[in-house]
This record gives C-alpha cells, structure tokens and sequence, in this order.
C-alpha cells in the first residue's frame, strides 16, 4: 500500500472510530437520562414504576385541597385517578379542570410526589392523549 | 377595506417575488441580459417595499381596533396599552409568521442592494431569495392567514392577548430572536448562488461574513431575552430548561457560532473552505427545521403555539424542498471547491476546527434528544421524555474539551505547528488558578458539589483566566490582543462560570404566612406586611407586601397576582431584588383555607451575570462586525 494512503486509511478509521465512540456515550447517556411518559390510566396501580416519571392529564373538579406549603390534588384522565403531591407554587395556569403536566415519582403509598409542575403558554392546552 | 388592502399587498408581494423568480429561471434560457436581470430586481424590490406596506397596514388595523379582523380579534383588545396591541401581533402564530416573513424579505432586500449587479452570482442570488420569501409567503397566505374578516358582524371587543404573554418582554423578545433566525437566510442565499454559479471565485467570506455577524449577535441577543423572560415568569422552568422549543433555538446557535469561527479560519488561512459553505447553508436550515418543531407542535412543550398538524406538514415540506436544493447543490459543486492551504496540525485553525467538530457533536445530540420521544413513540409506542439531566451529562465533558481547545487555540498561530513547552508554561498559570479556585468552592460548599458541575466552574474559570492574563500582557507590555476574540471569550467563560455557580450556589424555600404573621431563621426574617387590592384597565392586582431582614439590611418585597377580566386567567409576577452577587426572588402562590398565603423564596446567586456575559459575547462580535470592510 503507498504510504500516502495508508496514512489515508488510518485517518479513516480513527474518524470512524471515535464517532463510533462518540455515538455510543451520547446514546447510553440518553438510555439513563430518559423519563417515561405516562397518563394515570396507563400505568399499573400494583406495579407502579419506581423511578422518575413524567406524568400527564387533567386536575380533577374539586379536588385540590392545601396542607401546610403542599398542594394535593387528583389527576385524571377520565379513566383512572392519581392522587398527587406537590410541595411549591403551582404555575398560574394550574387549575381544576385543566391539563397539568408533572416530573417527579411515587412513595411508597402510591401517590406521586411531583418535584415539578408545568403549564403552558396557552390556557387551552391539552395534553395530546386527552385531545384525541 | 384597509384589511383587504393589507392582504392584497401580500398577495400582490408574493406574485411579485414569483415573477422575480420566474424572470431570471427563463433569462437562464434566453442567456441573461442586464435588462432582464435589472427587471427582477426592480421586481424583487418593489415586492419588499410592498410587504412592508402591508405590515404597516396590518399594525395601523391593530392600533386602530380593527376587531372584524379575526387574528387581531382573537389576541388584542381595546384596553390594552398600544405597545400591546402592537406586539399583541406577533403573540401567536399567524401575525408571528407575518413579521418573521417581513424580517426575512428586508435582510434579503437589504443584502441584494448591497451586491454588485455586474457580477454573474447576481442572478443567483435574487433566484434563491425570491424562491425562499415566495415559499413562505405561500405558506402565509395559503395555510395560516393573518387577514381572516369575521363579518358582517364584527365582535365589539376583542379576545386579549394571553395574559402570561402580557409583559414587556414580549415586545422585544420575538423581534430580536426572528430577525436572528432569518438572518441567516443572507449566507444562505449567496452560498447557494456560490454554488450554483460555479466559478468559485476567491472572497467570497468577507461578503458574507459581516452579515452572519450581525445575524448571530441577534440571534444570541434574542435567546438571551427569551431566557431572561422565561427566568421571571413562573412556571417556565428558569432561565434555560431544555425544553425542546429553547432545543431549536440552541441548534442553530451552535451551528451558527461554529460558522462564525470557521469562516474566520477560511479567511485568515484558506482553509476549510467547503466545511464553510456547508455550516452556512446548516444554520438556516437549522433555523427552519426549529420553526417546524415550534410551530407544528408535534413535540410538547412549554412554549409552543397552538398546534395544527396541517400547517406542521405543510413547513416540513418546505424546510425538506429547501435543504434538497441546497444540500443537492453542495454535494454536486463542492467536489470542485480547493482549499488554498492545509490545516496544519497543532495550529490555531486546526484547534478551531476540532472545536467546529465538538459544536457539531453537540447539535446532534441535542437533535437527538429532540426527536428521541418521536422515535420512541411511533416504533416502540412508548413516550419517554428526555430531561436536563441528559443534556447536562453531554455538554459537560464537550464543554471541558472546548474550553481546553479554545486555550491551546489562542496560544497559537495560523498555520504554524505549536511549540508543547512554550504553550504548556503559558498555559500553567491559568490552570492552576482554575484548579485552586475551584477547589476552594468545592471546599466551601462541604464538598458536595457535583462533578459536573465542577467541569462547568473549571472551564469557565479557565478561560477566564487565560484571556485575564491576555489582557494583562497587552497592557504590561503593548502585546497583541484580538480584542473581539478576548471580549466574546471571556463573555462565554463567565456565561460558563455563572451558569455552574448559579447551580451550586442557589437554593429556595417554600413559607405558609399569614397577614402580619413573621418567619424568623438565623439568617433572616420575613415579614407580610400587608395585602391589598388595585383595580388596572384589564386586571385587577392582588399586591402582597412583604418585608425581610438579611445581614442587618431591610428589603421590602412586594410580589403580585394579577386576574385577567376578559379570560379571567390569573398570573403571578414575581418581585426581583438584584444585588452584585445574587437575586432575591418572591412569588406569591395560592391563598389556602385559613386564609393565610404560600411564598417562594429564592436566592438565585450569579443569576444576573449570564446575561451580562451574553451581552459580552454580542459585544466581542460587534467588535469583530466592525473590522470587516
């Protein structure tokens, strides 16, 4: 092989190499660093997932009640029913009766303790799977 | 009938520009003759002059009332102040679009009447411009009509803009952040004309590379406004959340910086000419695909527009019809293109370049992390959300490599391979001031601060120090300083640095108070002093009072509530105490049972220096801007 293209080649494979590397690590950073999705109907009432959800649906009509800084409520997406638990100030959009979407997860009486709480920019929001 | 006006300039615009189009596709045939190219030019010109007309018109409707126009129905009233009811135009998507069209057909207008019509690119240039604005102006007109009448029966007022949306910041914000987004069309169009002419005459950077200046430093300033908007409103997640709408924002960014910094090493060394031509038709293509994702709603996400799958597909295919044409084109013509020089290992463009490649590893994978939920939810039928932490765990190793290459970079030359020792003992002090400082954070903070963010403070702290000790010597002994590099460097190192102490550094706590009721800790006390009641044009505001001793100091806070009349939505606006080091924060929450209300307090440390360093970093860039001839 002349020398200028062998030189060639291995710049070839070192490229393709550390690309092969560099997709690896940002793929096994994804793998570890996603949260699952779900509405309260989706999820398995004996066998709730353990690590840190995302959780999505409706705040059910007059179920929000406070306790102390916390805030209490039942999600819903007219299926099943989530008791939930938020300790913070809820964003302005947050209302009975409207969508809600919440990152945290559960104890260990199965009610969702949510870590954070998301509103939208747009009051008539809904969360895609109610809407169909 | 102004509505009408309005809209039949828009239509009037886009033939225009299609005959614009049209006129230089059949000179291609009838081999070009400066008459038929000035024709659509004229063409090109009075099509621009006619969309601003048509917004000037659409802006008067606003002010004027003009609720029988549907758009303005829908997201203005008459109580509102006028910079609202001017602004209230682009709060959604239809008039938002509008103004992003007008941002592009100027800074094409403008560019087009800059260039030398004798040039055989000429042409080239008002085919790509005039196709792009006619795209979108289509897209406009056809599928999200901002013209829409309700009649004969116009409502008497009109429905409010989102009273979340209802802050200064929105007059400024979406105007910065468009006209950065659309900037980018200028590179675009002429790198295809480049492409398409096919001559490749030399020079072409210097006639672009103002422009992209420009472009990036609005495009930076209008995410800086974002985030600084999205840090006070409540319930946006803080000054960046990698939600996937700030995502889009950040790819072009990204690809654009990368631009900026490689069509600088093409001009100073001739080198990575092709690697040049291609990052400028990304940037806009990037810009494209982000107002796909925003406005088509296909992901979820805090700050998008009300969703119509329609109008998604209909942008999709548009960015798709515009990154084939463009992409065709390099990959055809740029096999032709011949770097002047080689990139010399261990010089400053090869350092340049390996940074050029870890922005590019990181575009992808924040794309990857964008589109993952998709991918996951259309094979799998799983939905997965992808988090800070995913982003944080990826950016911090590239950010410590980057920081690494930008210090070998400046004590480097062009073309000239390094010396190891000499770059080494240049380079040690700033490394071990790094190491000691942040060391001694990690001691203060009871060494609980996370590797990550140790990289973050190491590499801001860095750079900081490099370019310190640049500036040092400059004024010790009158050595060379890049000024725009040192500014924007050192910008980007105390971005870098507060966003890593801002995180370890700051913390929150939620309080239950009543009227007169006091929190007393070592460190502070709080009071609620009192509470009362104001009656506005369109809201009434629930203003508590509230009162904190920190260090022997008084503060007094005084965080709202608003109610909206007309959609009877209510927001909270927090109340900011800046000082150098730190924000004190307070919002107001819900008032509970027994009558007492919830508080948030949070101290926010190093907050207030990201947006200083962003503004740096435009101001390094303008420095730059002003350089090029």
């Amino acid at each position: 092989m002349l020398p200028h293209r062998k030189k060639r080649l291995q710049n070839i494979l070192l490229l393709l190499g550390s690309s092969f590397i560099g997709i690896f690590l940002i793929l096994s950073a994804l793998n570890s660093q996603l949260d699952l999705f779900y509405s309260p109907s989706e999820l398995n009432k004996n066998n709730l997932p353990k690590e840190r959800i995302k959780l999505g649906g409706m705040v059910k009509k007059g179920s929000i009640k406070y306790e102390d800084t916390k805030i209490l409520f039942v999600l819903t997406d007219f299926e099943e029913d989530l008791d939930i638990e938020f300790d913070g100030i809820p964003p302005d959009l947050f209302k009975e009766d409207s969508g809600a979407v919440m990152l945290g997860s559960f104890d260990g009486n199965g009610v969702f303790v949510a870590e954070e709480v998301f509103a939208k920019h747009d009051e008539n929001y809904m969360p895609p799977e109610l809407s169909k | 009938m102004i509505p009408e006006i309005s809209h039949l300039l828009t239509i009037l615009a886009a033939g225009l520009f299609l005959f614009s189009f049209l006129v230089i596709l059949s000179s291609n045939a009838l081999r070009s003759t400066d008459s038929i190219i000035r024709l659509s030019l004229n063409c090109f010109n009075a099509a621009t002059i006619f969309l601003i007309c048509a917004f000037i018109l659409y802006v008067y409707l606003a002010v004027m009332d003009d609720f029988s126009v549907k758009y303005i129905a829908m997201h203005s009233n008459s109580d509102l102040p006028i910079f609202y009811k001017i602004s209230s135009i682009w709060s959604s998507h239809e008039g938002s679009m509008f103004l992003w069209i007008l941002f592009l057909s100027l800074w094409l207008w403008l560019f087009v009447n800059r260039l030398d019509t004798q040039s055989n690119l000429f042409r080239y240039v008002i085919f790509f411009s005039a196709m792009v604005l006619l795209f979108f102006l289509l897209f406009l007109l056809v599928t999200s009509s901002p013209f829409e009448r309700i009649l004969p029966l116009a409502p008497i007022n009109g429905g409010d803009i989102n009273p979340v949306l209802q802050d200064p910041a929105l007059v400024i914000h979406p105007p910065m952040l468009y006209l950065g987004y659309v900037g980018f069309a200028v590179p675009f169009v002429y790198i295809c004309a480049y492409l398409a002419d096919g001559e490749f005459r030399q020079g072409w950077e210097t006639i672009i590379q103002k422009w992209s200046l420009y472009a990036w430093a609005f495009l930076t300033l209008g995410i800086g406004l974002g985030s600084w908007w999205a840090y006070y409103e409540l319930g946006w997640g803080g000054y960046w959340f990698w939600d996937p709408v700030e995502n889009v924002a950040l790819m072009p960014w990204l690809a654009a910086t990368a631009f900026t910094h490689s069509i600088h090493a093409s001009t100073k060394s001739g080198v990575l000419k092709s690697w040049t031509l291609f990052l400028g038709l990304s940037v806009f293509i990037l810009s494209l695909f982000g107002a796909f994702i925003v406005r088509s709603g296909i992901i979820d996400s805090v700050h998008s527009f009300a969703n119509d799958p329609q109008r998604g597909l209909t942008l999709l295919l548009i960015t798709g019809v515009i990154a084939l044409i463009s992409f065709g084109l390099f990959s055809f013509r740029s096999i032709k293109i011949v770097n002047s020089r080689l990139v010399v290992s261990g010089s400053k463009e090869s350092f340049l370049s390996l940074n050029n490649i870890l922005m590019i590893t990181s575009i992808f994978s924040v794309f990857l992390g964008v589109i993952y939920p998709l991918i996951t939810q259309y094979f799998y039928s799983t939905k997965v959300s992808i988090g800070p932490p995913y982003y944080n765990t990826i950016f911090a190793p590239l950010i410590f490599i980057a920081a690494c290459f930008i210090a070998l970079s400046v004590e480097s030359k062009w073309q000239r391979k390094w010396k190891l020792t000499e770059t080494l003992s240049k380079l040690s002090i700033p490394i071990l001031i790094s190491c000691f400082l942040t060391f001694i954070v990690q001691s203060l903070h009871q060494y609980s601060v996370s590797l990550i963010q140790m990289i973050g403070l190491f590499s801001g702290i860095f750079i900081i120090s490099i370019y310190a000790f640049k500036l040092l010597m400059n004024s010790v002994n009158r050595e060379f300083i890049n000024w725009s590099s040192a500014v924007s460097h050192l910008g980007f190192g105390l971005l870098l640095f507060s966003i890593a102490g801002n995180s370890i550094f700051s913390y929150e706590k939620n309080l239950k108070l009543n009227v007169n009721e006091e929190y007393i800790t070592e460190e502070l006390e709080i009071s609620f002093d009192d509470l009362s009641l104001k009656d506005e044009s369109n809201h009434q505001r629930i203003i508590a009072q509230i009162n904190m001793k920190i260090h022997e100091k008084i503060i007094s806070f005084s965080p709202e509530k608003r109610k909206y009349f007309t959609r009877g939505q209510v927001t909270s606006e927090t109340d900011i105490e800046a000082t150098f080091l730190r924000d004190i924060y307070i919002n107001i929450g819900e008032q509970l049972d027994d009558g007492s209300w919830t508080f948030r307090v949070q101290f926010n440390y190093l907050i207030k220096w990201i947006w200083f360093s962003v503004l740096l970093m435009i101001l390094g860039i303008l420095i730059r801007s002003r350089a090029i001839v």
